[in-house]
């Protein structure tokens, strides 16, 4: 597997590089040219030893989309194998059930700039 | 009287609070990584360690081993205080502590379960030179416990319990202390622990206040004492042998394909994995299987047709259907535990159905069976014993009980865990759908841990790995080719699914 090469400003959170105005204009943009997707944003977990980077980090989903179709697309992505933990954690801290579409996950928890934010995250290992 | 911790003695009675244990074992840790010891960290240096001769390997595994030896052979024992007010829960079984008939059925469930830890001097793995698992294999451990605890409610009677269960050690029950304030005066509260060394626990001085256990008769006994050959048959599937079934050489031979070694970290998902390959390729449990769920998500119709061979013509042999152990892998939560699953991992430690839970606080795995309160009920695997030659016929079960029920704080849990459950029969695993799911949807989070759905993986665009790239959902948008130059700004594009 390459390196995980990034440069130091796509390590900062997406929150981080960019003001709450440019989010929010940026989603009212994306919103107004394609009322029937959601902004989502999907990062790496900052600790995240095992699965690699995804090349991008903001996705537009249609809102029929289940959370299972979405969580397979990003693991074809990332070409992982069945087996392998992958999990994506809502707003970094909840797991989402895969039968919801992103609609209803957008509706509970998207963040106040507009954006749908996801980490995701294998599982850590054990060895003391 | 006891193999477990001969050097422990020395420290009974030097009572330490927790933090006190963790700056007296910090610096030793130190040292560790500064002999260029494996850390999870240092991968590269270990493939570099991997191309070093083979007697730099063994002095290494031989140090490794001794350091470990100290490590975990010197437990300082603190004591775990139970109260008499919140019930324990052990694995669906729930005891109010108020009396001693409960303590003695909360002793007897508690010792019975299958403790399996760190072992030394067992023959070398395959293809290495280590001859124990101390320091790394904590994981394989809990997984073996977890595993262990599905055969004993495959195999053995309803309820089991140990015949031959010993007295608890380094506990304190409310319930047996002294009401009057004695206890600021300096007068040592009686308890299980006072018992430890003596050959014969049942001559208590009349004047102790220790509990005296008249060892009843069940309405049971018999029946345990009939299953006792089972027992020891089932604990010698754990053995630290190479044939063993579910031995630590069979689990890191098959942990191969999931491209972990000897001396690897092992995770709680790649455990499920491990164990559900060690049971599919032994005959010892031929009308049990295990499912893993994927993506927290277990898919109803893929666990019939593992069970039911009738839905799988193709070995026409074996009629009957199988009992099953259904493992969810999980993250509950990013850097720690979500609170506010705390609630739904009791309520699934309250299930009859539940075998228990692995993972651990962070890098130090543990088998989850129970609670009381806000503190999480635990098997240890950090204990190297020596390894017991289980292919003699009366090998001592004694070190795979446990004896000192130890409690944690659900907020040191790890998030990361794999939930296990068993049902024996079609029926069985209808009503564990049900009763888990009620369990789960309680939480104070909106979403539950994990789902049941209907249908097969496969009718989700799930399919085996052949399928990447070339599924229903492959002509979204493949990670096309990127020239370096642009990099960054594509990525602040918008990807179209």
């Amino acid at each position: 597997m390459p390196p995980f090469d990034r440069t130091p400003q796509q390590n900062k959170p997406f929150k981080q590089r960019k003001s709450f105005a440019t989010r929010r204009h940026e989603v009212a943009g994306i919103r107004s040219k394609f009322p029937n997707k959601i902004p989502v944003i999907i990062e790496r977990y900052e600790k995240e030893k095992y699965l690699p980077p995804l090349d991008k980090t903001k996705f537009l989903v249609p809102h029929e989309l289940t959370m299972t179709q979405f969580v397979t697309i990003i693991r074809n992505r990332m070409a992982l194998l069945p087996s392998q933990a992958f999990y994506l954690l809502i707003n970094n801290s909840g797991l989402a059930s895969m039968s919801l579409t992103m609609a209803q996950v957008y509706k509970d928890h998207q963040d106040e700039d507009g954006f749908l934010y996801m980490t995701y995250a294998s599982q850590e290992m054990f060895g003391h | 009287m006891n193999s477990v911790s001969p050097s422990a003695a020395q420290y009974v009675g030097l009572v330490m609070q927790d933090e006190q244990v963790e700056s007296w074992r910090q610096p030793p840790l130190e040292r560790q990584r500064s002999f260029g010891f494996r850390t999870p960290q240092a991968s590269d240096s270990s493939r570099e360690a991997a191309r070093e001769p083979d007697e730099m390997e063994k002095v290494k595994a031989k140090l490794m081993s001794a350091w470990n030896n100290v490590k975990y052979g010197w437990t300082i024992k603190t004591k775990t205080s139970f109260n008499k007010v919140s019930p324990v829960t052990i694995l669906g079984h729930s005891y109010l502590l108020n009396s001693e008939d409960e303590v003695e059925r909360f002793r007897r469930d508690f010792v019975s379960r299958i403790w399996l830890t760190y072992r030394r001097e067992f023959p070398p793995l395959d293809g290495s030179t280590w001859t124990t698992d101390c320091g790394w294999g904590c994981m394989l451990r809990s997984g073996q416990m977890l595993l262990a605890q599905g055969l004993v409610v495959h195999l053995m009677p309803r309820d089991w319990a140990w015949p031959d269960a010993q007295q608890l050690t380094d506990v304190d029950f409310e319930v047996f202390r002294p009401r009057s304030p004695v206890r600021a005066g300096g007068v040592p509260i009686p308890s299980f622990g006072s018992l430890r060394g003596s050959s014969t626990p049942e001559k208590i001085p009349a004047s102790s206040q220790a509990p005296k256990f008249c060892p009843r008769k069940r309405p049971d006994s018999a029946k345990d004492q009939q299953a006792e050959p089972i027992h020891s048959k089932l604990i010698t599937w754990f053995g630290d042998q190479p044939p063993a079934p579910f031995g630590v050489h069979q689990l890191v031979e098959i942990g191969k394909s999931s491209g972990k070694k000897a001396g690897d970290w092992y995770g709680p998902s790649i455990v499920a994995h491990i164990l559900r390959k060690a049971v599919a390729k032994n005959s010892v449990a031929q009308n049990l299987a295990v499912y893993v769920a994927q993506d927290c998500t277990v898919y109803k119709e893929d666990v019939l047709r593992l069970c039911d061979p009738s839905l799988t013509p193709a070995d026409p042999s074996n009629q009957a259907w199988k009992s099953v152990i259904i493992l969810v892998p999980v993250r509950l939560g990013g850097e720690a535990l979500n609170p506010s699953y705390i609630e739904c991992v009791k309520n699934i430690l309250k299930l009859d159905c539940c075998i228990g839970v692995i993972g651990g606080k962070p890098k130090h795995s543990l088998y989850f069976i129970g609670f009381q309160d806000d503190q999480l009920l635990y098997l240890d695997p950090h204990l190297c014993q020596p390894t017991v030659d289980v292919a003699q016929a009366d090998f001592s079960l004694e070190s795979f009980h446990c004896s000192s029920p130890k409690k944690m704080p659900f907020s040191r849990m790890d998030p990361s865990c794999t939930i296990g459950f068993y049902a024996k029969n079609k029926k069985d695993f209808e009503s564990l759908c049900s009763a888990v799911s009620t369990a789960i949807s309680s939480s104070k989070e909106k979403y539950p841990i994990f789902t049941f759905v209907e249908g097969q993986g496969q009718d989700y665009g799930l399919e085996g790995p052949s399928s990447n790239h070339s599924g229903p959902l492959a002509h979204i948008l493949p990670p096309g080719p990127l020239s370096r130059s642009n990099t960054r700004r594509s990525s602040e594009e918008f990807v179209f699914l």
